[in-house]
């Protein structure tokens, strides 16, 4: 999934660039027939670096920020801590081992920090009603097979799963050895040794199913910051429009630029925000030796935040609109409650996919919406349910939506923000003439 | 430094409304300009006109000749009448702000800052918020605001309203000082007694027309000829009876309020006044600007 992420990136990048050519020409264009030396991304700038000297001032901001980063830590060290109390692999023996067979399962557990609780079994029948009863979790047949209640999923990171993996690998290369004499052939049997199979008594788990817990982790991030930074931008916009100061501001400073400075401001604030807290529990992880960020989990983690940005780059254009209908605290309540539904939608069923391990039709095709893909695909992501094509269809679907979004905000915005005293409907605002 | 502000046939029309009814008048440079008007008469549709804040159906404004555009507006100065500040902002950093969107340098929207905190008496609240200031402090921020980088046009939409007389004087000061530097200054006011002290020129408009402009004194004196002559031991005003083209308006307190025809010399009155006893009071008297305004509403 990595070439994917890295692909849907630079189709990001790419966009954002011709985007951003595109409204350099125009603005050039502007200029040429309007404004002559005006500077407006100059000015855009400058709109951008006081919000976010401001949002980074703000004493909400570190207390957000610390919230997150304790939950974040303790997500990480908790289970690293408790990990080493945890109780051990207990394996049943059916028939006898070799010591090089031994030696294997050693190394198998030492590999994976399993600690190893051998206990023979009189028959393989006996073995297997063991393993229903969990008095065992596993059951060695000799050096043949290993057969465990549910056999776990390749992506499946956690220490038991690893150990089975390992232990069913390294008995498969002794055996392999066992058989092997010194001839060339044998050695090449020894080199293209294979793991035992593993046998399930359960019958295998769906074949999409990846780590749950950092892909929830991801959904819940992704959520909770988009939230919080599309409320900031309703608020801030609706603030400016309530102060007056956007008066004061658009005598000098066009509506698109005022608007474009304050997303672009809250947005570098979103994203250096996210990829800190991403970055503290990669370092973190790797300092105590977390399994959360292990498998599948660095990928989606990933996902998750490139979502972040794509889903805030949709989102904080219709906020921005919304906010500058309406100049009082609780006409933005008013206003946010329908905003938020498709997010709390695409959220929710993002959550129960993640939870559920399996990724629904419902899913799949919420994960193309772009109000519903910021949720959505990381989990796609992280059940290896998701094509690389398939990722980047959906940024690209978003990168259009947005755009679109982007043009249809900036009318209402501009058409709204100057209307003072009570709340400005949106039909009339697009009912309206082209202003400056 | 310094321009022409022209606003030529400004129309527009709310819905049944007509906001601005072919407005036309020039702010000249140097000159401290009051924008009079009743309520609802087009005074801050005509002033967010300037900086493209209102949209139009007609007309054009300009300055020095050609129409403005966003790197004029930038050596524009705006106070609008719904004072408009960040509440939790610092005022140094709000001012410093401000200064650089219309385009100063750090350095110079650092100084700029720093001498019009200094002029206006609040340098001491440099750090503090916005909102933490009384309103006659936030009034000043609001005027540093606009004046920050040193406009060459200031727009200011009812600066003197809530300020106590120190701050009036304050304004009032600055304002000139302003107009002498060669700056054009507009700025609307009901305090129609302090426009007439602190402006050179008025336009004053009604329903969005202009119903009169030009120079305070010549407005003063325009229009019929007055004069308040007071003759001793005559409190009657007897003396004025018979004399052609002269009516009597009114007697108070033994001044006699005059009406002159346009034929009729001054000297002819004064030496009826003479004639009659001691003339101890003889001026031609100014119309207050409050009466200019009231005759020209109609």
């Amino acid at each position: 999934m990595r070439p994917a992420v890295v692909v849907a990136a630079a189709v990001v990048v790419l966009a954002t660039a011709r985007l951003w050519r595109r409204h350099r020409a125009g603005s050039a264009r502007v200029r040429t027939r309007r404004l002559r030396s005006a500077r407006p991304s100059s000015q855009t700038r400058l709109v951008a670096a006081r919000e976010i000297r401001e949002r980074v001032r703000a004493r909400a901001f570190h207390v957000v920020t610390a919230i997150v980063l304790a939950a974040v830590a303790a997500a990480i060290v908790i289970p690293a801590l408790t990990r080493g109390t945890s109780r051990p692999e207990r394996v049943g023996v059916v028939g006898s081992l070799s010591g090089a067979q031994r030696r294997a399962m050693t190394l198998a557990a030492s590999s994976t920090g399993a600690r190893l609780e051998l206990a023979p079994e009189a028959s393989l029948e006996a073995a297997v009603a063991a393993l229903r009863r969990g008095r065992i979790d596993l059951a060695l047949r000799g050096g043949r097979e290993v057969l465990v209640d549910r056999a776990p999923a390749a992506t499946d990171a956690s220490t038991p799963a690893r150990f089975v993996h390992a232990l069913a690998a390294d008995l498969g290369l002794e055996e392999a050895v066992a058989a092997a004499h010194l001839t060339p052939d044998q050695a090449a049997r020894i080199a293209g040794a294979r793991p035992l199979p593993i046998r399930g008594l359960a019958g295998a788990p769906p074949p999409a199913t990846g780590s749950r817990g950092p892909s929830l982790v991801g959904v819940v991030i992704v959520f909770v910051m988009l939230s919080q930074y599309e409320t900031w931008t309703l608020i801030g916009v609706m603030e400016e429009k309530s102060s007056r100061v956007a008066k004061v501001l658009l005598a000098t400073v066009r509506p698109a630029q005022l608007l474009g400075g304050k997303v672009l401001g809250i947005g570098v604030v979103a994203l250096a925000q996210a990829s800190a807290i991403l970055a503290f529990a990669f370092v973190l992880a790797e300092a105590v030796g977390s399994d959360l960020l292990r498998g599948t989990a660095p990928t989606m983690l990933a996902a998750a935040l490139l979502w972040l940005v794509v889903g805030y780059a949709f989102y904080c254009w219709v906020y921005a609109a919304a906010g500058s209908l309406a100049e009082r605290q609780d006409q933005i309540q008013t206003l946010a409650l329908p905003l938020s539904l498709p997010m709390v939608f695409g959220y929710v069923m993002a959550l129960t996919g993640a939870a559920s391990g399996h990724a629904s039709v419902l899913l799949e095709v919420l994960a193309y919406l772009p109000p519903t893909a910021p949720f959505a695909m990381p989990v796609l992501v992280a059940l290896k349910a998701v094509s690389w094509w398939g990722f980047v269809g959906a940024v690209a679907c978003s990168v259009v939506a947005t755009v679109w979004v982007a043009r249809l905000a900036a009318t209402v915005y501009r058409r709204a923000v100057l209307r003072t005293g009570r709340r400005v409907r949106l039909g009339e605002v697009l009912g309206t003439r082209r202003g400056r | 430094m310094g321009g022409l502000l022209e606003v030529e046939g400004l129309t527009r029309r709310f819905g049944a409304v007509t906001a601005l009814d072919g407005l036309s008048f020039a702010v000249p440079a140097g000159e401290v300009v009051g924008f009079l008007g009743p309520n609802g008469a087009g005074k801050t549709t005509t002033m967010r006109a300037v900086f493209g804040l209102a949209e139009l159906d007609g007309g054009t404004v300009r300055w020095n000749g050609a129409p403005i555009g966003a790197r004029e507006r930038r050596r524009f100065g705006y106070m609008p009448e719904e004072r408009g500040l960040y509440p939790g902002m610092a005022v140094r950093d709000h001012l410093e702000y401000l200064a650089r969107l219309h385009g100063a340098s750090r350095e110079d929207a650092a100084r700029g800052t720093r001498a019009w905190l200094e002029r206006l008496g609040i340098a001491a609240r440099a750090e503090d918020r916005v909102d933490s200031l009384s309103h006659g402090n936030q009034q000043r921020v609001q005027l540093a605001a606009a004046l920050v980088h040193d406009p060459d046009l200031l727009v200011l939409d009812e600066p003197l309203a809530g300020l106590d007389p120190a701050g009036i004087e304050a304004v009032s000061a600055v304002l000139l000082d302003e107009a002498r530097r060669g700056r054009c200054v507009l700025f609307s006011s009901h305090q129609l007694d302090l426009v007439e002290d602190l402006c050179e020129r008025v336009v004053i408009i009604d329903h969005g027309r202009l119903v009169a402009s030009g120079r305070v004194d010549d407005l003063a004196t325009a229009g019929e000829r007055r004069l308040v002559v007071r003759v001793e031991g005559d409190r009657q005003a007897a003396w004025v009876r018979g004399l052609p083209g002269v009516t009597l308006s009114e007697v108070e307190a033994g001044a006699a309020r005059l009406v002159l025809d346009p034929a009729v010399d001054s000297d002819t009155v004064l030496r009826a006044a003479m004639a009659a006893g001691r003339v101890t009071e003889f001026a031609l008297e100014r119309r207050r600007l409050s009466e200019v305004f009231r005759e020209a509403l109609g």
